[in-house]
């Protein structure tokens, strides 16, 4: 599938606002299952900023970094590009292969284990969690195929969990979210990679998109044109299993990959700083996954905004 | 009886008790002082025939005085959440003998060598990691692992260039590595300032020494750090980059600031355009090139690192990563002191260098590793247990269960390390040297290509984990031809970049200083002119001499408050009592603070002014006698008015004008507070006796009785402390001298808002006639009031002008909000 995504952030400030740094992940990785448009996939900022430029973060994410120093008082960050998706796939002896011989840090000399390594530890906004751990285990039976395993634990998580866009913020917490047993995709995501880490496994928290318009038939998915957050399971050497628990599915052909790290914390779409007396008021964003024919040519970034 | 043979012959006694708290027996640590056979070590030999003369009044004399000094120069440290303590030193040196040094030398610079060769692998191709050298979890668990400084092509080649390592002998008299500091490690400033007061107050003990002196190690580092510069620049401009007067090594910071002659400054002093790090001051923005961090990482950067951190630079880390400014050590340096790197410090030194290690680390096991973690589990009471980042120090306070379970449940975050006999060193306590233990710090620097330890160090006397006070180290020459610390080619410091950068913290700061300064005298000095009232009248309060001094009780309280019915009782509070509103003792608390935050700026001698005034302060608590008022608060004056004494040989700054402006300004102020007491009318008889304690306030009795004979008139004081051109406690010499230091400042245009309101102030003032003030309208005379009230709102407007102008630094850095992830859904898809 091809996509033409337009993500917008919007900050409007009740005072002027001097000096804006910032840093995004908004531009997606180029990934066997997945193919950037070229350079045509941008980062676009009002006012103009001063200094922007974009490089490859630790965890090969392209990461753009800004200054804005003319004085405003509403800032736009918007990401935008087209990009093709094809379904990733998973080989078949990796997920049926027992999920206690996934863990990188009790197999350490296993290939690619020592990098999975990075994603089996608490990272800051998923702590190791009793009750996380405890919620998993169920799933994660000994000697349970990996695949099996992971894609019991999403199908749970997802029954038992309900999609609340009100019940949490940014800074939710992983006892908070159990608690409550309901959150946004953040939440969802953060939710199954404590649980899974808890036993050792290595998973990430993948930042991204998730493309509506669903074909004739088919109900309407949540977390449809908003950033979207899933996670993905280490299956040994350097494969991953992506899978959506806010949905109840593996990562499809629907799915465009921005980003991933630890948490959310690594990979946020846009944070930054500014110096300003004004009260920070809630951004607003707006985020589009228009799906393209595969024929048709990539409309030029500079058609304008569709606002 | 000699003090060094008491300790020797005291060492041979058979011990009865074992020392508490030890595993060790007594007799098998190290001792620094003696050989098992009893004879001097050899770094002590040469300094024995000195050595043996030294009594225990000589020691009790030389501990005094080491406290005096320390006190003088403001030498503190403060632990976390506590108050600024004094800094401890013992009076007898550590000593090391030529030959023993250079074993430990050459393993230092190896390790030094090791540790950035560890920091550039962690940063760039993990080679350590990938092939199983190092556990991963080991690195990847740790808070001090800085993802956003590992990326591709931004490695800093040489990240280290200043670390310290803690060391501790054991039985046989080897060192070994307790801990290395490489965050921003401090103690090179007390080093300095410890060698400084030893060499004061021992004389002949450090003449007979032949040992390394410091100096050349700190032109040496100060060479390094610019020539650490990310170009080829003529003049790079580095500063220091410190968390603040706030942070408990705040001493060591400004000291070593002003040793090396670079500018110590705080996050807000600096600023990221364009990729550049820039210097804020008055006229324009300076391109910074190296800073040496003392911020540790976490809070260096808010955009990338901690948002909450009010103690950083954004954009710093893009900067660093730019190759635009070098961080000094490199951000992420923190990853080297997670103590369970020390299990694989053998196998790291082989697999990097290529050789084996020289300097051997205490014995440690990690927790993540299941061998390590049987043996730690299995020896949870012998070992000291700590956690991998630092945190939970008081882990080793927790019942063994919960400590088990602990470690059970993340076992990767825990080590445990084999308790060290460590040396022990004769210390001076309660009148006798005993022995203590301690350790050793040394500082290694990268000097052109190669890593070399300081030829000295500081050694940290030893209770359990805790240091309780240090010791200065003496590094022998193993031949007077030796230069010293090996360095004959470094040049000294010459030229130090022109003029000290002033920025607007700076300028504020030194406001402040003037202020308070003033602030103080003048309160001092109405409590010895009230005081004199008391001695006479406080028995007699209808006389014409109680009545006035229950007038300048009125002022005391206008300015303080009144908080005690005893006389002697309020004079003692105002003097002491920090906590009280406008006491003397509260704006000396206060001088005390701004001139810490420009430590650096100034000469060492501004602290005698401290210690002056805590000497006359520890008189007045000790003795309960009235005349003790009168004497310490004269002390306390002359403390205060010493600090004149250190700001005349300051450079013509801006800093020192500010210091003139912010004096004469709160002069102006208190002048018109205290001629409040003018505007009433009680009498020919009082108003004479309130008059001459008025003038004695304000500093101009003298003057009055050779202008004016004894002929004490309203007029006349009116016209001497208003009018007076001549006078320089007068309100129109104090607004000129203002305007002047104002001109001299760097923002000054000559038509600023502060300047057009000091011009009018001085042109309304000059335009007042002295007879119209005095002018009696009913019971008193309003023309005075409505005067004094019009000059104290002015000088508040300008005081206000003055900040918004000059010590502007702009609005802290905030994050973008907190809610920037909640999708909002404006559109959807077509």
């Amino acid at each position: 599938m091809r996509y033409q995504v337009t993500h917008r952030t919007t900050y409007t400030y009740d005072d002027e606002v001097t000096d804006s740094l910032g840093v995004a992940h908004l531009i997606p990785r180029d990934l066997p299952w997945q193919q950037v448009r070229g350079a045509s996939y941008l980062v676009e900022l009002a006012p103009e900023p001063t200094d922007l430029s974009t490089s490859t973060d630790y965890h090969g994410n392209l990461v753009t970094y800004f200054q804005v120093v003319e004085p405003h008082r509403e800032l736009v960050v918007t990401g935008r590009g087209a990009v093709d998706v094809v379904a990733p796939t998973a080989a078949e002896e990796h997920l049926a292969r027992p999920w206690e011989g996934c863990r990188p840090i009790v197999e350490p000399t296993a290939a690619g284990a020592w990098q999975a390594t990075d994603f089996a530890l608490a990272s800051p906004a998923v702590p190791m969690h009793p009750g996380a751990r405890d919620y998993a285990a169920e799933s994660l039976r000994p000697g349970r195929p990996v695949g099996e395993a992971v894609t019991e634990l999403m199908h749970r998580i997802h029954a038992d969990f309900s999609y609340d866009a009100t019940a949490t913020t940014v800074t939710s917490t992983v006892p908070e979210i159990l608690q409550r047993r309901a959150g946004v995709c953040q939440d969802f995501a953060h939710f199954t990679l404590a649980g899974l880490r808890a036993h050792g496994l290595a998973a990430r928290y993948v930042s991204g998109y998730l493309a509506t318009d669903p074909p004739p038939g088919r109900q309407r998915v949540v977390g449809a044109d908003a950033s979207h957050a899933w996670v993905s399971v280490w299956l040994g050497e350097g494969e991953w299993l992506a899978l959506d628990p806010t949905n109840d599915q593996w990562q499809n052909d629907r799915y465009v990959t921005v980003a991933w790290g630890r948490d959310y914390g690594d990979v946020p779409p846009v944070k930054g700083v500014i110096f300003s007396e004004a009260t920070t008021s809630a951004p607003t964003v707006s985020v589009d996954v228009a799906p393209l024919p595969a024929d048709q040519p990539v409309p030029a970034t500079d058609q304008g905004d569709r606002r | 009886m000699n003090v060094l043979r008491d300790y020797v012959a005291g060492l041979h006694q058979p011990a009865l008790v074992p020392a508490a708290g030890s595993a060790v027996l007594p007799g098998v640590r190290y001792d620094e002082l003696v050989e098992p056979d009893g004879s001097l070590r050899p770094g002590w030999k040469p300094l024995a025939e000195v050595a043996v003369t030294i009594r225990a009044a000589d020691l009790d004399r030389v501990e005094a005085e080491i406290a005096r000094f320390l006190a003088d120069d403001g030498v503190t440290y403060s632990r976390p959440g506590q108050r600024r303590a004094p800094w401890r030193l013992d009076p007898v040196p550590l000593v090391l003998d030529a030959a023993s040094w250079k074993a430990l030398e050459v393993g230092l610079a190896q390790r030094a060598e090791l540790l950035n060769a560890i920091l550039v692998d962690l940063y760039g191709d993990q080679t350590l990691l990938a092939d199983g050298v190092l556990p991963p979890a080991l690195v990847f668990g740790h808070n001090g692992f800085t993802r956003i400084m590992a990326r591709s092509g931004a490695i800093d080649p040489r990240p280290l260039v200043l670390s310290a390592t803690d060391l501790g002998r054991d039985a046989d008299g080897n060192w070994r590595v307790l801990a290395d500091r490489t965050q921003a490690p401090s103690g090179l400033g007390y080093a300095v300032e410890n060698r400084r007061v030893l060499s004061r107050v021992m004389p002949e003990l450090h003449r007979e020494a032949d040992l390394h002196r410091m100096a050349p190690y700190l032109w040496a580092l100060r060479s390094a750090l610019l020539q650490s510069a990310p170009e080829d620049l003529a003049d790079p401009r580095v500063v220091v980059l410190s968390p603040g007067s706030h942070s408990e090594t705040f001493y060591d910071q400004a000291s070593l600031a002003a040793n090396l002659g670079f500018p110590l400054v705080q996050g807000s002093d600096l600023v990221v355009r364009d990729g550049w790090v820039l210097l804020r001051t008055p006229l324009r923005l300076e391109r910074v090139d190296v800073i040496l961090r003392r911020v540790d990482s976490a809070w260096s950067d808010p955009l990338e690192l901690r948002g909450d951190s009010q103690l950083g630079v954004a954009g710093l880390a893009e900067a660093v990563r730019r190759g635009r400014v070098r961080v000094v050590n490199g951000l992420g340096a923190g990853v080297l002191e997670n103590p369970g790197l020390q299990a694989s410090m053998g196998a790291m030194c082989e697999h990097l260098l290529g050789e084996a290690l020289r300097l051997e680390s205490v014995p440690t096991w990690w927790c993540g590793d299941p061998d390590g973690l049987d043996h730690v589990l299995s020896r949870l009471d012998e070992l000291v247990i700590r956690t991998t980042d630092g945190t939970g120090v008081q882990i080793t306070e927790l019942a063994p269960d919960l400590l088990r379970r602990r470690i059970l449940a993340a076992p990767h975050r825990y080590v445990g390390q084999q308790r060290v006999p460590l040396s022990q060193a004769p210390t001076w306590t309660r009148g006798e040297a005993r022995p203590a233990d301690i350790s050793l710090r040394t500082f290694t620097l990268r000097y052109g290509s190669s890593y070399r330890p300081l030829l000295g160090g500081m050694a940290s006397i030893r209770d359990g984990d805790r240091g309780i006070g240090s010791k200065d180290v003496w590094v022998l020459k193993s031949s007077a031809a030796e230069p010293d610390q090996g360095l004959a080619e470094v040049r000294p410091m010459t030229a130090v970049r022109s003029a000290p950068s002033t920025m607007p913290r700076i300028l504020e700061d030194m406001f402040w200083v003037g202020r308070y300064a003033e602030r103080t005298e003048d309160m001092v000095r109405l409590v010895l002119a009230a005081h004199v009232l008391a001695e006479d009248y406080r028995t007699r309060p209808r006389t014409t001499g109680g009545m006035s001094l229950e007038i300048m009780l009125g002022v005391l309280a206008s300015l303080a408050g009144r908080t005690s019915d005893d006389l002697d009782e309020e004079f003692r509070s105002v003097l002491l009592d920090p906590e009280r509103p406008g006491s003397a003792a509260q704006s000396l608390a206060a001088l005390r603070d701004a001139l810490a935050g420009v430590r650096d700026q100034l000469s060492l001698d501004v602290w005698r002014v401290f210690g002056i005034t805590a000497r006359a302060e520890s008189t007045l608590r000790a003795s309960p006698h009235g005349h003790a008022i009168a004497e310490s608060a004269g002390r306390m004056l002359a403390g205060v008015l010493s600090l004149q004494g250190v700001t005349a040989s300051m450079i013509r700054d801006p800093g020192w004008h500010m210091i003139g402006l912010g004096q004469h300004l709160e002069r102006s102020l208190q002048l018109c507070r205290l001629l409040r007491v003018v505007t009433a009318r009680r009498g020919l008889e009082v108003d004479r006796e309130v008059l001459t304690a008025v003038l004695a306030s304000a500093e101009s009795a003298v003057t009055h009785r050779r202008r004016y004979r004894d002929y004490v008139r309203p007029a006349g004081v009116l016209d001497l402390l208003l009018m007076d051109a001549e006078n320089p406690r007068s309100l129109a010499f104090s607004l000129d001298q203002a305007a002047r230091h104002l001109a001299a400042q760097q923002a000054s245009t000559g038509s600023t808002r502060p300047e057009r309101l000091l011009d009018e102030l001085i042109a309304e003032v000059a335009a007042t006639d002295t007879a119209a003030l005095v002018a009696i309208g009913g019971v008193d005379r309003p023309h005075l009031t409505a005067f004094l009230d019009s000059v104290e709102a002015q000088v508040g407007r300008l005081g206000d002008a003055i900040g918004s102008l000059h010590f502007a630094t702009g609005p802290r850095p905030r994050p973008f909000g907190a809610l920037q992830h909640r999708p909002v859904v404006e559109e959807g898809a077509s």
